[in-house]
């Protein structure tokens, strides 16, 4: 993708201009780094004295530990000392993943380790501590627990029942969390309707296979009374919260550091037990302890997320304008909600954001949230996005057909008008600032759905199912406090950003916002160069340090653009002016005569300036020559948030090309087209990047991604040669573009773009295999779409 | 995933290798390690010793002998698909190859590895099944010569005796009515398929006259199915009867990416494969 060749936003300047860095693709600085393997990851880290930690973690979905006997662990080679529950509990207090603002939640307390019963398989119950892994790994083997296994509530459809396992007997069933929302009056609005179609669809747990798995270095201070925590997570200011809580550390005295950190998904947002108890090793000892988690703790571990079964039913007039639609959602969490978000927040959002593009008068919906003997199940990449859109464009394109019209006439008709925002979703979220008609006309001129059509035609006379969708979908993006915070969460929605100017001239950057290889620490620089006029090289970034970096909430639900941006530009321009003032004064000048640029600062209508080494090291070195009463201030500060509405939306239209090999069920998608619109594009390669990645990620959970359980509750296929990811094989050519709305709520106008693909891919895949199977009656309703579930539905097996 | 501890001895040449191996009933052979060492570090499997076989020299040696090209046991993967003499003798084996994993595991993994390992979802022991090799072991006893057909014997069992290596494999040159043709069906490229055939085709006068049929990533070895491969010989392609035969010859067995169902199927589809890749 090219450079925008026109600045889509005039509060931002020409782009005709010297530093005009903002809309363009400039190759990020730190990915020279990680191909010469410069990172520093959690991993990387040795600290003196420092532990190894490795957990026991139950082999059982339901079971309890009658009795456990650790003292053989404790004498093998390397071994420094064997918890259990009881020894780590006296240093970390229990914790409990409940919000106050979404209803009532109920979930139990959790502690480091299980005490007596273990309710998933990978749920940690005792902890070895050793010079080395290897060692810690010896010693578990010779750890002898006496189990009495119980049954096992694995399957989320009948948790519910009367004969249901009660997972926590303390709390009656298995029920965990419920919402309805109800707008209008669907029932009467079913009557009134020409047709009415329904479906059902359901979503497998798939989880998000960061590149670094989890890991943290936990170091007490017994003398400081602070802990230092290396921890590879994404809101080091929320950890800083948990840790103070949870350890009883005075917060201030709690320091987390997130260097490099290889990829997150939103699988690092969350608290876990392991990272917990390793922390509280630490206080308990004195002595820094490593834990790294392994791929096969990774995948029992880390959050899973989807598992939903959603059924829907839309109702259409004659013409095709939809009347009403009604959604039914049930979805499974494992034992626990997580902890401090709460595993709410996938079904919610799928109340939420089902039918978002739409005008549709009357709505309801139904979530169902329960508890079950897996993994626990919490936010994700395109939180509860896949679902909520693959519902409804798949209502939508059944609709299309029931009457008869173009998938893309049917939600043409239906779109919220571009002209017509502020509006608000079925479910009454505010929206602004959209444009789904531009995106979809602009999605249409890439595709060419005739040709398309012919083909298919064409192909199937060959024996070739050939078929394609098209959808369209917003996305939650920059949320304010009345996502977490207003609930009692301790989870900052402002961000924070301070740049200042050193004696040589360089430009140094803080931002609360963290990197996990998406490219934040280069949209921060081209930022802060461009609004300030300095090279990009002349600027350094630091992130992820609490002694070190502005308070803020760090980097999920596409946020780091929008809200950590702004702060960067808004400090950037406070430091300007300063600059221009100090400047003004030595050059005996009128500011406004005066701008910077190329690290200097300039005479608009000629002569000499002086370059900004020159004004910082008068500033710092020979203040005296400065005209009494400067202000010296060479540093600046701002912070940003949004205000008035729980999220900035941002929306994007996709479609897809597929086809599919009758005998073996092979599903190639030939092409795939995404149209984003993020507002202001800060760095558009790095924007595209992001879509392509999101789809790929969305076609893992359409068509591979699962995490796969026997009816007891084992995870079956636990390692990256069994629970298959798309690899560069199974990508397809991924065609971007994008329409400009920019966001009102900020000068630098751009939303978030992080998870659209993840979100909508799921959705135009699943629609394009049916739009191919329905030439011969068929359809499938249940992702993974894998060759066998195809094969079953064209009736081959 | 660390593995247990062991210990490591490099061998020199393959009688030291023997020698140690005869010695320690629980020392493991070690050749590119990527099927071994990912085991070690699950703890699935827990040996006193490796046995470093892999710098041993001249065992990776391709050459042709006869009627027989020759593949010694430590030519990588990668090796052999860049060999000049596989290109011409042997072209349908570097298609095979690349159906085997990625580049990356291609560098390491070694093809005398890949046949002792005997991972009944691999290609190169129905490929070798296929092609009538000969597989040649060493031993204290000195050399012996099993053909590949005799030497897998159930899943992940073979002939090898403990105190055996594995040091090279012989296929016979096909003759130029002779076609071994290959396909299978994978979920993602580059992994364990789904099902996979492995045809050793002779020709007379354009008509099929000989046939075997060996398939991967179906039951618990290489299987052969000949009564299915006569049912093609005398009448061809007929979907419903090489489906009924395939099931009463093999134990479909199925695993996490297809039922035993999706096998069978897929075995009788692969039939259709290979005769339109003939004509072709
Ligand atoms: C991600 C991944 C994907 C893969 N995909 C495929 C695939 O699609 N198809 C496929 O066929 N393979 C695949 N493989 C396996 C790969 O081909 C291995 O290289 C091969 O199976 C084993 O060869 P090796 O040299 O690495 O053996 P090692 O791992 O060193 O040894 C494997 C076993 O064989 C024994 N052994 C090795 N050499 C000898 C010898 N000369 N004599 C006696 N015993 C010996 C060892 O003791 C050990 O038990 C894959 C591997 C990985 C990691």
């Amino acid at each position: 993708m090219d450079d925008i060749k026109v600045n889509q936003n005039p509060k931002l300047g020409s782009m005709d201009r010297p530093n005009s860095y903002i809309g363009r693709s400039l190759p990020r600085e730190n990915a020279k780094k990680h191909l010469e393997g410069g990172g520093q990851f959690v991993d990387d880290l040795v600290l003196p004295r420092m532990l190894h930690v490795a957990f026991l973690r139950s082999p059982f979905a339901h079971a309890e530990m009658k009795s456990i006997n650790v003292e053989v662990a404790k004498t093998s080679p390397g071994v420094f000392d064997v918890y259990t529950a009881k020894e780590i509990d006296e240093y970390c207090k229990p914790w409990v993943g409940t919000l106050g603002h979404l209803g009532e939640m109920r979930s139990p307390e959790q502690t480091p380790l299980a005490e007596k019963i273990v309710r998933w398989q990978g749920e940690p119950i005792a902890v070895v501590i050793a010079n080395n892994r290897a060692q810690a790994e010896d010693a578990l083997e010779v750890i002898e627990v006496d189990w009495e296994e119980k049954d096992a509530q694995v399957d989320m459809e009948t948790a519910l029942d009367d004969n249901a396992v009660v997972i926590h007997p303390e709390l009656g069933n298995n029920l965990f969390w419920t919402r309805t929302v109800n707008q209008g009056d669907v029932n009467q609005a079913f009557k009134a309707s020409h047709a009415v179609v329904e479906t059902t669809l359901d979503f497998a747990r798939h989880t998000g296979v960061t590149l670094e798995s989890r890991g943290i270095v936990a170091d007490w201070n017994k003398a400081e009374g602070k802990i230092t925590i290396y921890h590879n997570g994404q809101a080091p200011h929320m950890m800083q919260h948990i840790i103070a809580k949870h350890l009883e550390v005075n917060e201030g005295l709690v320091r987390i550091v997130s260097r490099d950190v290889g990829g997150s998904f939103g699988i690092k947002v969350h608290v876990y037990p392991d990272e917990m108890a390793a922390a509280a090793i630490s206080k308990k000892l004195g002595r820094p302890i490593k834990f790294i988690a392994d791929r096969l703790e990774s995948f029992t571990t880390d959050i899973h997320a989807r598992c939903h079964k959603i059924s829907g039913k839309l109702g259409v007039d004659k013409k095709g304008k939809i009347l009403a639609m009604e959604i039914n959602d049930l979805s499974g969490i494992g034992p626990f909600s997580m902890y401090p978000r709460t595993s709410a927040i996938e079904t919610n959002q799928v109340l939420n954001l089902s039918g978002a593009p739409y005008i549709i008068p009357n709505y309801k919906a139904v979530g169902t949230v329960v508890f079950q003997n897996k993994t626990p199940m919490c936010q994700y990449r395109a939180v509860g996005h896949p679902i909520a859109v693959a519902i409804t464009e798949a209502l939508v394109d059944k609709a299309a057909t029931k009457i008869g019209i173009n998938l893309h006439e049917i939600r043409k008709k239906n779109f919220i008008p571009d002209n017509a925002y502020p509006n608000k979703t079925p479910s009454g979220v505010p929206l602004e600032d959209l444009s789904h008609q531009a995106s979809m006309d602009k999605l249409l001129n890439m595709m060419n759905i005739d040709d398309i059509e012919k083909q298919k035609e064409s192909n199937l006379a060959k024996g070739v199912l050939t078929g394609y969708g098209v959808i369209a979908m917003c996305e939650v993006t920059n949320p304010s406090p009345l996502f977490y915070g207003v609930g009692g969460a301790h989870i900052s929605s402002q961000d924070g950003a301070s740049i200042r100017l050193e004696g040589s001239g360089a430009i140094h950057l803080s931002s609360s916002i963290t990197e996990q290889g998406q490219g934040t620490e280069a949209i921060m620089k081209q930022i802060a160069a461009d609004q300030l006029g300095v090279s990009m090289d002349s600027v350094r970034v630091t992130l992820g340090d609490t002694d070190a970096t502005p308070y803020g909430g760090g980097t999920w639900a596409s946020r780091g653009a929008g809200i950590g941006g702004e702060a960067v530009l808004k400090a950037a321009r406070t430091l300007k002016e300063n600059i221009l003032d100090i400047a003004a004064a030595i050059m005996q000048t009128d500011k406004n005569s005066l701008d910077v640029e190329n690290n200097t600062v300039i005479r608009k209508n000629g002569g000499e300036g002086i370059t900004l080494q020159q004004l910082a090291e008068t500033v710092y070195y020979r203040g005296h020559e400065l005209p009494k009463g400067t202000n010296p201030e060479l540093l600046a500060t701002a912070s940003f948030l949004i205000e008035g509405i729980p999220f900035v939306f941002t929306n994007s239209a996709m479609g897809c090309k597929i086809s599919i090999d009758q005998d073996t069920g092979i599903v190639k998608i030939d092409k795939f087209w995404a149209v984003e619109d993020c507002g202001t594009q800060i760095n558009p390669k790095l924007v595209e990047e992001q879509i392509k990645g999101g789809v790929i990620q969305g076609i893992g959970g359409a068509l591979f991604e699962e995490c796969v359980y026997d009816d007891q509750g084992n995870m079956q296929n636990a390692t990256m040669a069994d629970y298959l990811v798309p690899m560069a094989y199974e990508m397809p050519d991924i065609i971007v573009d994008h329409v400009t709305t920019n966001s009102g709520r900020s000068i630098i106008g751009a939303k978030g773009a992080g998870e659209a693909g993840t979100g909508g891919a799921p959705a135009v895949i699943m629609n394009a295999i049916n739009n191919a199977l329905n030439q011969l009656g068929k359809e499938v309703v249940s992702q993974p779409i894998t060759p066998e579930k195809i094969l079953k539905a064209l009736g081959k097996i | 995933m660390k593995a247990p501890d062991f210990s490591y001895f490099e061998a020199q040449n393959i009688e030291d290798a023997i020698k140690y191996k005869s010695e320690d009933d629980e020392a493991i052979i070690l050749a590119g390690g990527q099927s071994l060492l990912p085991a070690l570090n699950m703890r699935l499997s827990s040996p006193s010793c490796l046995i470093d076989i892999s710098k041993i020299n001249n065992l990776n040696e391709i050459k042709v002998e006869g009627d027989f090209i020759n593949i010694g046991a430590l030519a990588t993967h990668s090796d052999v698909m860049n060999n000049d003499l596989i290109h011409e003798r042997l072209p349908c084996l570097v298609d095979i190859l690349k159906m085997v994993a990625h580049a990356a595991i291609r560098n390491k993994g070694t093809h005398g590895g890949s046949i002792a390992y005997g991972d009944p979802a691999a290609e190169l022991p129905a490929f070798a099944v296929a092609m009538n090799a000969e597989i040649i072991l060493n031993g204290l006893a000195g050399q012996r010569i099993v053909d590949a057909k005799d030497f897998y014997l159930g899943l992940f069992e073979t002939d090898l005796k403990s105190d055996e290596i594995l040091t090279a494999i012989r296929y016979p040159l096909l003759g130029h009515n002779q076609h071994l043709i290959f396909d299978e069906v994978c979920r993602r490229h580059g992994d364990y398929a789904m099902a996979g055939l492995m045809a050793r085709v002779e020709l007379e006068q354009s008509q099929i006259k000989n046939l075997d049929l060996v398939y991967f990533a179906t039951g618990d070895k290489p299987n052969i199915a000949q009564n299915t491969a006569k049912l093609v010989i005398n009448d061809g392609y007929d979907y419903e009867r090489l489906k009924k035969s395939l099931a009463s010859e093999i134990d479909f067995a199925g695993d996490l990416n297809s039922s035993s169902e999706m096998k069978l199927h897929l075995a009788t589809i692969l039939i259709n494969k290979i005769l339109n890749k003939l004509e072709r």
